[in-house]
């Protein structure tokens, strides 16, 4: 802000000169003016001169004779003479000191005129004084003196020359003549004081002006100066409004106010964007506002608003607003009340802003949250399943290996053959239960390979029916240009099962069971729907039902182990576990979709590859190969390694054991001729990886085969087999055995056997 | 700078030369004094007007329509006030033959009658005028009681001019008693006479 000017003046002689400059202005205006005054009333006494002459002596007379008389003439000519020059000299050089002096000369002389004319009245040497003071008019005593002198002259002269023509006598004293001239002289005194007086006032008017001029000097430099600031000011105002808007716009936050009393809110531009208004909407009542929010939360956001008015607290909502385009924002409103002076509430000034992306992000982070602990928790479970699965394999390989081997050799009439064959079927059911325990917790270990999902489909159609029964139709739709997936071909078995077997579950007086394929691309719109695949081309295999559905409650705990709403004993709750976790294991996705009473789709999203579908090993399953070569067994369990020992060397194949990796390196530097170690892949000391590696080492023509029930990461990645690496699953059985063995040696290389199966093996 | 110099003093020199000579005009003007005949030194007798055998007796001539004479008769006036009523005046008007009493009686006629203790009368053709030797308008004489002139001469100091003059203060010495050493006086006004008879006649 600038201080109040103050008036300084800094340049004295400027000043002064500026006094005096005004003041002549001023002087010259006066003189101007005045002479001007003098041609018009000097013009003005020539006529009335002649007038006042054919008035009072229109004639002179001799007798009865008579002509014009002589003053006629003489106030024609000789007042013309007299007016001209003055005249002439007011007209054409009115500021001139001659002029002024002339006009001077000529009014005392045009006085002489008119007292003559008038004979010599007293009353018209009025004329004289008045004309002193008109001429008084100049404020320069200079002229007076000049009107002064003519006077004086006049009287002087004819005083002296004619003395009968001023004082009446033939003769008179010279003081006469000054006695006429004083009283012109008196006045003239007084008239010079008053001149000096006004042109003394004059000074101090033009000083005043001076003062005046320069104050509103100072005036306007600090105008102009406060102008600049107030531009400048206004610049950065507009700025920072400027500024204020684009954060505004950056943070989706807008602000309004309602004027209660009138009920009209008002709101910045990004208040007008986020409700979607108009550019020409300017206000509107609150109730209008109030069309924008969803129709579920408009009493929310309207008892929020009768009891801030009616406690005059904070203002505080979250409201949902629906768009012109039908697109719905999340919006979060604060506040407060504005209160007059007599306390009454008549305004609200509020902030509102977008917390849309906030909100998901929050509800994606919940979601990570869920999936975290549900990973943590499933991470647990697999824990303790891959623990179990280790020793359980082992010696559910141990059980079915013998009652394999029991029910071959027993006559098929023997009674114990059903007996066997029940421990070989609970046997199988452990492996199972086993097989999901590891599959669901994500341990298990994938073989993937390139697949049509439609041949999978296909290959298990005759089973769904059987397995969905007659009540439920089963309707396939392929999709003839279905892409390829990369997945293990059982495991996506097993999910095809479970699916089906629950919605045969959810069906239980019939319906119809739609198993489909297609091709999906997910950009970054379906993206924003379905966060949990990345943006590329996938195949969908859905699985729906128009069974009894899911309630909300259900699909959230939907995929979590031991999960299940079928009754104790009817369920395991691991089925969708499991498919979850084989689905997440193939870097897919598993949605489902999921109304009560309206039935269920699962979705699942496979990452579609242009790879070439490989052919599926076909082989008679219940023929077990033969050969006579040498193999060492490296097993730390004995019931499983004797089983092994007794499987092959039934077989013909010249049989090695160890019950660990060092004395199997021993044996194989002795007799470094083995064509075979099958060896198991969690060991003590040494892993089953090692030991391959180390044989590889010395021995690089000896084929080598692994085999595990569960192998805690030490030959898969994320689940999927390392590269180059052979493997047998337990529990196996004698026929798994012995045709992964015959498998294994007549490849003639790994490298061929990898060829062969495209870089895995096919689980036995 | 100079030929406007040059040119105004050449124009001033002209308007005061112009000037110069208009008032040379004017005063020979003013001053030119009116023809005046032999006034008879004793009261004549056997006139329209009688002599006042108390006091003084003064007469004046002028003509009815003359400019100049309004000046004359003022003084008359101012006179007459001062002689604090020691004089018998009166105004001879000059009455041509053959026109009417309207001709004769105009403002001057009007102002004289006015003055108090001042007879106005017609003077028929100028039959007076020219017993008492009158030719100018304004024409003054001025009787003792006893039928004596001692005054003849004008009451303005020019012509047409009011204001003091030494015929005025003349007459006013001679009424209040008092020696003047002022008998005659020039008279300043229109001729009474025609033009070829007042050139003809004029006096001094």
């Amino acid at each position: 802000m600038s201080s109040t000017p103050s008036i300084v003046f800094k340049d004295t002689v400027a000043f002064s000169n500026r006094t005096i400059e005004l003041f002549n202005e001023q002087r010259q205006s006066i003189i101007r003016h005045t002479s001007r005054l003098f041609s018009w009333l000097m013009i003005f006494q020539w006529f009335f001169a002649v007038g006042l002459a054919i008035w009072l002596s229109p004639r002179t007379w001799a007798g009865m004779d008579s002509r014009i008389h002589p003053h006629v003439w003489f106030a024609i000519v000789l007042g013309g003479i007299i007016t001209s020059l003055p005249v002439y000299m007011a007209r054409k050089y009115p500021g001139e000191t001659l002029t002024r002096h002339t006009v001077a000369v000529g009014q005392m002389l045009m006085s002489g005129l008119l007292i003559h004319l008038t004979g010599g009245r007293i009353e018209t040497h009025f004329h004289v004084f008045g004309s002193l003071a008109i001429l008084a008019f100049y404020r320069d005593w200079k002229v007076l003196l000049s009107a002064t002198v003519v006077v004086c002259a006049d009287h002087l002269l004819r005083g002296y020359f004619w003395p009968q023509s001023v004082y009446g006598t033939l003769e008179a004293p010279i003081w006469r003549s000054f006695e006429h001239a004083g009283w012109v002289l008196f006045e003239v005194v007084f008239l010079i004081i008053a001149i000096r007086k006004s042109v003394s006032e004059m000074l101090l008017v033009a000083e005043r002006q001076a003062k005046q001029e320069e104050m509103n000097e100072i005036i306007e430099r600090t105008v102009a100066e406060r102008t600049v600031e107030l531009t400048r000011e206004n610049a950065e105002r507009r700025k920072s409004e400027a500024r204020l808007a684009h954060s505004q716009q950056i943070a989706r936050l807008g602000s309004w106010e309602w004027d209660i009393v009138n009920n009209k809110v008002t709101w910045s531009d990004e208040t007008r964007r986020l409700y979607g208004w108009r550019p020409e909407d300017v206000e509107f009542s609150m109730d209008t506002c109030l069309e924008r929010v969803h129709p579920d939360d408009v009493k929310k956001v309207k008892d929020g608003l009768a009891e801030a008015m009616r406690t005059r607290q904070p203002f505080r909502t979250e409201h949902r607003v629906v768009l012109p385009d039908g697109v719905q924002r999340i919006m979060s409103g604060r506040a407060e009340i504005v209160a007059n002076e007599s306390g009454e509430s008549v305004k609200m000034v509020g902030t509102v802003q977008d917390v849309t992306d906030l909100k998901q992000t929050e509800q994606a982070l919940r979601q990570s949250e869920d999936r975290l602990m549900q990973a943590q928790k499933m991470e647990a479970v697999g824990r303790l399943a891959g623990g179990v699965a280790h020793d359980f394999n082992n010696i559910l390989t141990v059980i079915g290996g013998y009652c394999s081997m029991s029910l071959q050799t027993l006559d098929k009439t023997s009674p114990l053959q059903k007996n066997i064959a029940e421990i070989q079927n609970a046997s199988d059911r452990a492996a199972s239960l086993t097989r999901q325990l590891l599959a669901f917790s994500r341990k298990q270990v994938l073989q993937p390979q390139v697949l049509q999902l439609n041949d999978v489909v296909h290959n298990m159609e005759k089973m769904l029916r059987r397995l969905i029964g007659e009540d439920i139709e089963l309707s396939i739709a392929f999709d003839s240009s279905l892409g390829r997936v990369k997945a293990d071909p059982g495991q996506l078995e097993q999910v095809i099962m479970n699916l089906s077997v629950n919605a045969r579950d959810a069906m239980p007086r019939g319906g119809k069971l739609t198993i489909g394929t297609s091709n999906v691309v997910i950009d970054q719109k379906l993206k924003f729907r379905n966060r949990t695949l990345e943006v590329g081309e996938y195949v969908l295999l859905s699985i729906t039902d128009n069974g009894v559905g899911m309630t909300d409650e259900v699909k959230t705990h939907l995929f979590e182990p031991f999960y299940t709403t079928k009754g104790l004993g009817k369920g395991t709750g691991l089925g969708l576990a499991t498919c979850y976790g084989i689905i997440s294991q193939s870097g897919g996705d598993i949605h489902v979709y999921s109304e009560a009473n309206s039935g269920t789709t699962f979705k699942i999203y496979l990452p579609r590859t242009d790879a070439l579908a490989e052919a599926a090993a076909v082989a008679d399953a219940s023929v077990m190969p033969a050969g006579n070569e040498s193999i060492l067994i490296v097993e730390d369990d004995p019931a499983v390694r004797r089983l092994a020992v007794v499987i092959l060397g039934n077989s013909g194949y010249k049989i090695q054991e160890s019950n660990n990796a060092f004395e199997a390196l021993t044996l194989i530097r002795r007799n470094p001729g083995f064509d075979l170690v099958l060896t198991d892949v969690i060991m003590p000391q040494m892993s089953g990886k090692e030991l391959s590696d180390k044989i590889k080492a010395q021995c690089p023509h000896t084929k080598i085969l692994l085999m595990s029930g569960y192998t805690d990461d030490a030959l898969a990645h994320h689940g999927v087999l390392d590269e180059g690496l052979l493997f047998l699953e337990k529990p196996f059985s004698p026929v798994k055995l012995t045709r992964k063995v015959r498998e294994v040696l007549d490849a003639h290389s790994s490298t061929e056997m990898l060829r062969k199966n495209g870089g895995k093996l096919q689980p036995s | 700078m100079t030929k406007l110099l040059l040119r105004r003093t050449g124009l001033y020199a002209l308007w005061l030369f112009a000037i110069g000579a208009g008032i040379v005009i004017v005063l020979n003007y003013e001053n030119a004094r009116g023809s005046a005949g032999s006034a008879p030194s004793q009261w004549i007798s056997g006139t329209s007007i009688s002599l006042d055998p108390t006091r003084d007796t003064l007469i004046m001539f002028a003509h009815p329509r003359c400019p100049c004479t309004r000046a004359s008769l003022g003084e008359l006036n101012r006179l007459l006030a001062q002689s604090d009523g020691r004089i018998a005046a009166h105004v001879l008007f000059f009455r041509p033959p053959n026109y009417p009493a309207n001709w004769t009686h105009t403002e001057s006629w009007q102002t004289a009658a006015a003055i108090p203790g001042v007879s106005v009368q017609e003077d028929m053709n100028d039959a007076l005028a020219r017993k008492f030797g009158a030719e100018t308008s304004g024409y003054v004489l001025f009787y003792n009681p006893q039928g004596r002139l001692l005054f003849r001469g004008g009451i303005t100091e020019s012509r047409g001019h009011a204001g003091d003059n030494a015929g005025e203060s003349a007459i006013i010495s001679l009424a209040l008693g008092k020696s003047t050493a002022v008998t005659q006086t020039p008279v300043y006004g229109c001729s009474l006479l025609e033009e070829t008879n007042s050139q003809a006649t004029a006096a001094q």
